[in-house]
C-alpha cells in the first residue's frame, strides 16, 4: 500500500522523514506529490549539498520503502495545465492534476496522460455522471481525500464526508479507476493503513475498497516506470533481448 | 500507541483525554462513544515523543481505531498517532508495546538547507527549526 505525500518544501518534512515514518507504518511506499522535493532531471538542481536528500532511489534504499517520483500540477486553468502536463509527463511517474473547480475536473478526466485527479472536491467544483464516465475511459483515476475527515472538525468535515459519499455513489457506479489518500503535509499528519480503513469504515466505505485505493498508487507508479523505461515502445512491445529459450 | 509531535509541544494527559473524548464524540456520535468507552490509562510525552494505554470496550476496537486515528491536533498542535498494538490485558500490552519509552533527546546544531540551524535530535529524527517553524528530518537528510 502507498500513500501520497507532500513534502519539504511545499510540507512541514522532509521526503527522508516522510519514508522513515512511512516504513514505520507499514507502507509499502510513498508517491512524493512536490516537485521541488525529489531531484527529477529536469534541471532544478540546486547544488547545495547540506540540502535535504532529494534522490528517490537513495531514500529507498535507506528505510526500504518505495520513493515514486511525483508531480502535483496546480494551475488556473485547462490551458495552463495541459502546458504543464505537456512538460512534466516524461520527467515523473505519476501526475496528478489539483481539480477543485469544474473546468480543471473536467480537463483532467478527458487528459490521458494524466494518473490521479486530486481532491476533485476541494473547492466548489463538482464531480458527475459525464467525468466518471471519462474518467473511467481515459484510466484517470479519481482522488479521494480522507485528510479532512482526519484533521477537520465539525461543519468542514460534514461538507468532506458528504462530498466523498456522493463521490463514491458516481465513481464506484461508473466503475471509474480511484486512489485514496490523506494528503499528508507532514510526517505527523500520517496514519497507518489500518487506521484509515478504521476511519473510512465509519464513514461507510468498505474496507477492500480503501485498501486498494492505497495499492492502485502502487500500481499507477509501477505502469508509468516501465513506460518511461527506454525499453518501451508501446503496449506490448518492447525492446530487448529476443526470448532465447521457449 | 506512540504518540509523536514537535519537540516545543508541551502535551499534558488530561489536554489528551479531552482530544481522544472529543475526537470519539464527534466520530461516533454520543451513543458510539459510550460504546466504545475510550479510557486513557497511562500516558507520558516528552520532548515531542511520547506514549500511551488507552482503555477500549471489547468489540468496539474498530470504531476506536477510527476514533484515535481522527486525533490530528491536540490544543493546536499536530500530533501524529499510530496505534501499536492491541492486547487483552494492560500488562500483556505494557510487555509487548511499551518497550520503547521515549527515547532522549539532545540538541545540536546541524546543516539544514542555506544556514546552520539548531534542531532537536531523537535516534534517527532530526526537529529542525527553521524561523518559527519546525521541519521534520532524518539522519539521512544532514548526513
Amino acid at each position: 500500500m502507498y500513500e501520497a505525500v507532500h513534502a519539504y518544501p511545499d510540507g512541514d518534512a522532509t521526503v527522508a522523514r516522510q519514508a522513515m515514518t512511512a516504513a514505520r507504518y507499514g507502507y509499502d511506499g510513498i508517491v512524493v506529490r512536490t516537485r521541488a522535493a525529489l531531484e527529477s532531471g529536469d534541471g532544478d538542481e540546486t547544488g547545495d549539498e547540506n540540502a535535504p536528500m532529494t534522490d528517490p532511489a537513495a531514500i529507498a534504499d535507506e528505510y526500504g520503502v518505495d520513493v515514486v517520483d511525483a508531480v502535483e500540477i496546480d494551475a488556473d486553468g485547462p490551458t495552463a495545465a495541459s502546458g504543464a502536463v505537456g512538460n512534466r509527463r516524461a520527467d515523473h511517474a505519476v501526475v496528478c492534476v489539483v481539480g477543485g473547480d469544474d473546468r480543471l475536473n473536467r480537463y483532467a478526466v478527458e487528459e490521458p496522460r494524466v494518473d490521479v485527479l486530486a481532491r476533485p472536491n476541494a473547492g466548489g467544483g463538482g464531480f458527475n455522471h459525464v467525468l466518471a464516465k471519462a474518467a473511467r475511459d481515459n484510466e484517470v483515476h479519481v482522488e479521494f481525500d480522507l485528510g479532512p475527515v482526519l484533521r477537520e472538525t465539525g461543519g468542514d468535515r460534514v461538507r468532506a464526508l458528504a462530498d466523498l459519499r456522493k463521490l463514491r455513489e458516481i465513481v464506484t457506479y461508473y466503475d471509474a479507476p480511484h486512489v485514496v489518500s490523506t494528503n499528508a503535509g507532514s510526517h505527523l499528519e500520517l496514519r497507518a493503513p489500518r487506521e484509515l480503513v478504521a476511519v473510512a469504515a465509519e464513514a461507510g466505505f468498505d474496507p477492500e475498497w480503501i485498501r486498494e485505493g492505497l495499492r492502485a498508487w502502487g500500481s499507477i507508479a509501477a505502469r508509468n516506470r516501465e513506460r518511461l523505461s527506454g525499453d518501451f515502445i508501446e503496449p506490448g512491445v518492447r525492446r530487448g533481448r529476443y526470448e532465447t529459450e521457449r | 500507541m506512540g504518540i509523536e509531535t514537535w519537540p516545543d509541544v508541551d502535551l499534558g494527559r488530561r489536554a489528551f483525554q479531552r482530544a481522544l473524548w472529543y475526537s470519539a464524540g464527534n466520530l461516533l456520535g454520543d451513543a458510539g462513544s459510550a460504546d466504545a468507552g475510550l479510557k486513557l490509562l497511562s500516558f507520558s510525552c516528552s520532548g515531542g515523543s511520547g506514549e500511551a494505554v488507552v482503555r477500549v470496550r471489547r468489540g468496539h476496537v474498530e470504531e476506536a481505531r477510527a476514533a484515535i486515528a481522527c486525533v490530528g491536533a491536540i490544543e493546536g498542535d499536530p500530533v501524529g498517532i499510530r496505534i501499536r498494538g492491541i492486547s487483552g490485558t494492560v500488562r500483556a500490552c505494557e510487555e509487548r508495546y511499551m518497550r520503547r519509552a521515549a527515547g532522549s533527546s539532545t540538541q545540536r546544531d546541524v546543516a539544514f538547507g542555506d544556514a546552520e540551524r539548531p534542531a532537536v535530535v531523537r535516534e534517527d529524527a532530526y526537529d529542525v527549526r527553521a524561523g518559527s517553524e519546525y521541519v521534520g528530518a532524518a539522519a539521512f537528510d544532514i548526513e
